[in-house]
């Protein structure tokens, strides 16, 4: 065959009887849809015989599932096998990079937060004083902190609460031999007995003892009653029943229950979930009006840093390839193999290192800068000029490990110049400099394209520098805590999501990450369309 | 001659900077000790070129000017060197010193450089500080005869290196090279899989077996990184490589719209849907665990390792498939048979790619890894400056050490593989 013909021409295009796109999705996804139900199916077995099994046992249940449907329909459809080769990277996908994202952004119009996390708020447990059908009556409704649900939603109200009853279960004993106590009427069989209450006419007062097991109506004690103990009337203390119910509104210290409570149980404490729910677009609002004291301020500081990083490192990347390119330099290799460590070095331990070396009083950079007599910076804290001092050392430890890649990439793309471009130029009576600019120049401004796109784009979410280096810091007068002078997009959503002057506000978070994703998304089609890189695969 | 003409904007620099507030602190200064430095430099780098310039014009006349250039490019490279090495000789030092502090009152005689703090006093110098880090891990018999195996195995691997500069057979050192890397490949995982936070401990003065503190199990955290890292780059591979098969050797409706998909799916870094990858974790129960990190970093990696793995198979011929197809070999038969043993070394590369990058990820490990027994090199290192007590900076420099180790080895190993795929992928197009 041949072989100088491109690679495509040898493959077999697609047949119009062959499957559509949605045909085949929608064939994946019944497939996947069984496996998911089974996988269902499977934790739900496996808990009637395991009770504490964990959830991903499903996905075991699933991927068998998934076998077998596959192969039914790879029978009947054989076109789908290409399918089958890319099915593992898109359930990945699917999982671990489109569900999330998908996430993200419901989140995004939620006030999914630290203290609205959706789970059960256990110090919102407050003493209730009478249970009448749906009302409570609670010693301080105050300390069900309705406060912190308030927002769109009008505090506690539509929020799920659990109510607690009593575990207190009164008896009579039959017998007491040593630690082993037997009782008739025997307690609920499916509840924990926590503790016995016995009379002690001897002290004057019944005493609590713990317990150890019970078997129906065998109860094992921790240790043993005096002799004399009293048990004609037992009181044993069960486990807290929990009641869900929903709360419709809280007055006072009352509180409205959505159903009434089950007949026959004494109740002791109410606690509400945290809930959290949807807020349209109350995030971006307040995104936006905030903006003039953490968008913009970050936003601006953001495209700086991204576009200053890059022409630094261009720059002088640019001009040490220029000189180690020289084939009559000596040592070119030996320069190049020792000016690539920072990149050979994990960036997230060097960057904690640099942290370091930029400490203002014993750090190294200052000592040097002393010694030469020459003023000295709070590196990592300095407010002065718009933090000019911290923003300075962003850059300087971004050369420090962008530069060997820069150069790298720089010293590729001179190679790639073909001598006898230089030769030609030379024949023709140009000098040097002419030559470098009549052919170096245009060629490696080609070749620069990509690699300074791709740069920006990296730096622009560069988490890990500014997270690791200045953690954001100094805060900026001015700007919400949050928001602080060296704080990117991305470090500044991570402050509000997982810091605690954020508030662990995940939903304002979320949606501080969609905006960077559309920031993001516009870069990298900047990228595709000067650099081309998927116009190749359109025609095919 | 270069810095020269950087030197106005340094002093403008260096003027305006001179306006914002200056640190507290003792420093050691010389009185105008920059114009001193730049006189000594300026005389040195001149000395050097004007040097160089007499020397070709007495070897050879026309080319005088070349020489002094050449002379004065090799003195600026050698002040870059000096400046990118300079923190790393300063770590090293510091790792390298007593004192685990580095406010430590300074020594009052000796060289300006180590009285002023810009190098650690080398009269301190001692192994103490590796001693600290690492003497809380008890190795179990078996794993030091890993150990030495390993060991073992990399020095044969240097020495065919070696060997091969000077001048051996080529074939055969190659093949040496190979099993090299096969067993210290093998004694590698089973000495990471092995290692278990039980034997991180030592005895107090009653007697009693108590666990290390964080800042003594920079071994564990390796240990964990690399599990994690190797674990990731695995399945990386394994799930991507039918991906971009499919995408560079097979034509189906679907094929164009799927690839966009991928690429653009991709563009949504994994730690922006952080709040969401927490959440779907704390559901399926895998908070805290490897598996779940793993999973989490293989998401975020399938759609780029399938994209260079079709890149790959885009640029070789597919005769050889076409070939076994002829002969009766089934589509996965030609996949598995003829594709994959040819793109061994693309899938070393896809893999060595997301190690590196899965060793230096902070994130996600520091979101999803409570338990201080799981933590990542990056996390641990991070609990040293943040912890509760005082930074331990010299303990911290020797950790930081140890723990670039690993990716220094494997960088330098695979040097040309790293560093030139990545110039390639950068100006393609």
């Amino acid at each position: 065959m041949d072989i100088s013909k491109p690679v495509k021409d040898y493959l077999v295009k697609p047949k119009k009887s062959e499957g559509s796109l949605w045909f085949s999705l929608v064939l994946l996804l019944i497939a996947l849809t069984v496996a998911a139900a089974v996988g269902a199916l499977g934790i739900w077995l496996t808990r009637l015989f395991v009770p504490d099994a964990p959830n991903y046992i499903g996905i075991i249940f699933g991927l068998f599932a998934l076998i077998i449907c596959l192969r039914y329909i790879a029978l009947r459809y054989e076109w789908i096998m290409p399918w089958y080769y890319l099915l593992p990277a898109i359930i990945f996908l699917l999982t671990f990079t489109v569900f999330p994202v998908i996430l993200t952004i419901l989140l995004a119009f939620t006030d999914y937060a630290g203290v609205r996390n959706g789970q059960l708020s256990v110090s919102t447990e407050t003493p209730v004083i009478a249970a009448n059908d749906t009302t409570l009556t609670l010693s301080n409704a105050a300390t069900l902190q309705c406060d912190q649900l308030l927002g769109s939603r009008k505090g506690c109200n539509n929020v799920r609460a659990v109510v607690y009853a009593s575990g207190s279960f009164q008896t009579q004993g039959i017998s007491l031999d040593g630690v082993i106590l037997k009782v008739d009427p025997a307690p609920p069989a499916d509840r924990a007995i926590k503790s016995v209450e016995i009379n002690l006419p001897s002290v004057g007062f019944a005493a609590q003892f713990p317990v150890v097991s019970s078997t129906d109506s065998e109860i094992v004690l921790g240790r043993a009653p005096p002799a004399d103990a009293d048990i004609s009337n037992i009181r044993l203390t069960l486990d807290k029943v929990p009641i869900e119910r929903k709360i419709v509104s809280v007055s006072g210290d009352t509180v409205t229950l959505d159903q009434a409570l089950p007949e026959g149980l004494a109740f002791e404490t109410i606690a509400r979930y945290n809930a959290f729910g949807s807020v349209g677009l109350d995030n971006f609002r307040l995104i936006f009006s905030e903006a003039s004291r953490a968008l913009w301020p970050v936003f601006v500081w953001n495209i700086i840093f991204a576009f200053s990083t890059i022409l630094i490192n261009t720059v002088i990347g640019v001009f040490i390839a220029l000189l180690l390119n020289n084939p009559d330099l000596h040592f070119r290799n030996l320069y190049r193999t020792l000016l690539i460590v920072p990149w050979a070095l994990p960036g997230i331990i060097t960057i904690q290192v640099w942290r370091g070396f930029l400490n203002e009083n014993f750090g190294a950079i200052n000592r040097l800068l002393a010694l030469l007599d020459l003023p000295t910076y709070n590196w990592l804290g300095s407010q002065t000029f718009a933090a000019l001092a911290p923003k300075s050392a962003v850059l300087l430890v971004n050369l420090w490990l962008g530069l060997p890649f820069m150069m790298t990439a720089v010293l590729g793309a001179l190679s790639a110049i073909p001598r006898e471009l230089y030769e030609a130029a030379r024949v023709d009576g140009a000098s040097a400099w002419q030559g470098f600019w009549g052919v170096t120049a245009p060629l490696l401004r080609t070749a620069l394209i990509p690699i300074t796109l791709t740069g920006f784009a990296f730096n622009f979410n560069n988490f890990n520098l500014i997270f690791l280096l200045t953690g954001g810091g100094p805060a900026c007068p001015g700007s919400t805590a949050t928001a602080r002078c060296t704080d990117i997009l991305i470090s500044w959503a991570y402050n509000e999501a997982f810091q605690s002057q954020g508030g662990y506000a995940y939903g304002l978070g979320s949606a501080i990450s969609i905006i960077i994703f559309i920031i993001t998304l516009a870069i990298s089609l900047v990228n595709f369309r000067v650099t081309g890189a998927l116009k190749e695969e359109t025609n095919t | 001659m270069s810095i020269s003409q950087k030197l106005p904007f340094f002093v403008l620099g260096t003027a305006l900077l001179g306006t914002l507030a200056q640190a507290q602190g003792d420093f050691v200064r010389i009185p105008n000790g920059w114009l001193w430095f730049l006189v000594i430099f300026i005389v040195i780098t001149g000395g050097i070129a004007v040097g160089a310039y007499l020397y070709g014009k007495a070897t050879r006349p026309g080319k005088a000017a070349q020489y002094a250039i050449t002379a004065a490019t090799h003195m600026f490279i050698w002040v870059v060197i000096l400046l990118t090495f300079y923190p790393i000789v300063y770590l090293l030092a510091i790792s390298l010193n007593e004192n685990d502090s580095i406010t430590a009152a300074l020594p009052k005689t000796g060289n300006i450089l180590f009285r002023s703090g810009v190098l650690p006093d080398p009269s301190k110098f001692s192994f103490i500080q590796y001693q600290k880090v690492l003497g809380e891990t008890h190795l179990l018999n078996y794993q030091w005869v890993l150990l030495a195996i390993f060991l073992i195995a990399a020095g044969v691997a240097l020495w065919t290196l070696f060997a091969e500069r000077m001048g051996g057979s080529i074939h055969k050192l190659e093949q040496y090279r190979t099993y090299a890397g096969w067993v210290i490949f093998l004694s590698l995982a089973t000495l990471v899989v092995s290692i278990n936070p039980s034997q991180f401990y030592f005895i107090n003065e009653a007697g009693q077996q108590v666990g290390s503190s964080t800042e003594r199990k920079i071994i564990l955290y390796i240990r964990n990184t690399l599990l994690v890292s190797g674990a990731t780059g695995i399945f990386a591979v394994l799930i991507s490589t039918t991906a971009g098969y499919a995408f560079a050797r097979m034509r189906f409706q679907g094929r164009y719209q799927t690839l966009l998909s991928f690429v653009f799916i991709q563009m949504f870094p994994g730690f922006m849907a952080l709040v969401a990858i927490f959440y779907l974790m704390s559901y399926l129960g895998l908070l805290n665990t490897y598996p779940g990190l793993i999973l989490a970093y293989s998401g975020g990696a399938i759609s780029f390792a399938a994209w260079i793995f079709k890149g790959y198979l885009d640029s070789i011929s597919p005769s050889l498939e076409e070939a076994a197809r002829v002969d009766g070999a089934t589509r996965w038969g030609a996949f598995w048979r003829i594709i994959l043993p040819v793109s061994i070394p693309m899938l070393l590369f896809i893999f060595l790619l997301q190690f590196i990058g899965t060793y230096s990820e902070f994130i996600l490990a520091n979101i999803l890894l409570t338990g201080e027994n799981q933590w990542t090199v990056g996390v641990g290192l991070r609990n040293f400056t943040t912890g509760r007590f005082n930074t331990q900076w010299g303990a911290l420099a020797a950790s930081a050490v140890l723990g670039s180790i690993p990716i220094l080895i494997i960088f330098y190993s695979f040097q040309n593989a790293l560093t030139g795929q990545h110039t390639a992928g950068g100006v393609k197009g």
